[in-house]
């Protein structure tokens, strides 16, 4: 998945995609690109709210922890006051072992 | 020999870069991210996060990136329904560029362009080591 990710993306860092060279790095190894996991959030959003979320979503969010490649990734939101007319939801991604590995805002009007 | 990621400085602008989204392009990313909603079908729309990775995509070719670097913040601004088959020009520069804690810290913010309007804003935070600059 990642080094589809990287050819479809453009992003080839070699942290994503080369084990050697991963492994010389704090990370121990490939983790997986920011934005693939942070498409799982956009792809639930996507799916409540369809056009609206294309034509009018907005997201912010911090990557606090890597994905690995093997690991099952859960994408989740939950409904906050909305914001100036807006929609809002605490949205995150977590690990199969229940780590947080993305947490932040959407919006959608 | 031109500069790294980390080595550009505040206020750095790209030369803008036109981002072809044909079916081919946007399939793949599709495929890549496991995506198999319909609704991108219906609306012959392309996910804005996908216009804002390819935009990342292409400004991180366009420099040289330090081994080691890191994503560490993205905020995206959808603000039209981008279609499937449409150039989109990519306006980008450094917002912000400072040293912290071993790390060089840059933000890229990237406007893409669709007819002469803004549909897709972003903004990432990347971490490059320091002594990889």
């Amino acid at each position: 998945m990642l080094n589809a990710y990287a050819d479809a993306s453009g992003d080839h860092n070699p942290i994503h995609i080369d084990e050697a060279f991963a492994k010389t790095t704090s990370m121990g190894g490939t983790i997986a690109h920011g934005m693939l996991v942070l498409s799982f959030i956009s792809q639930m959003m996507t799916a409540a709210f369809g056009e609206r979320w294309l034509a009018s979503g907005s997201l912010e969010v911090r990557f606090r922890a890597p994905a690995r490649p093997g690991d099952a990734v859960t994408a989740r939101a939950t409904p906050q006051e909305p914001k100036d007319g807006r929609l809002r939801y605490a949205v995150e991604c977590v690990s199969q072992t229940g780590e947080q590995l993305i947490s932040g805002t959407a919006e959608v009007s | 020999m031109a500069l790294t990621l980390s080595e550009l400085p505040s206020g750095h602008v790209f030369a803008p870069i036109n981002i072809v989204l044909d079916s081919e392009r946007c399939r793949a990313y599709r495929d890549a991210t496991g995506d198999t909603l319909d609704v991108y079908d219906v609306q012959g729309a392309v996910p804005p996060l996908a216009v804002a990775a390819f935009a990342l995509g292409a400004l991180l070719e366009s420099v040289g990136l330090p081994p080691g670097t890191l994503h560490a913040n993205e905020s995206l601004q959808a603000h039209a329904v981008v279609p499937e088959g449409a150039t989109v020009e990519c306006r980008a520069r450094v917002a912000q560029r400072s040293q912290r804690g071993g790390w060089v810290v840059t933000v890229l913010e990237s406007e893409m362009m669709l007819g002469g309007a803004s549909a897709v804003f972003a903004r990432a935070t990347v971490l490059c080591p320091a002594d990889a600059s």
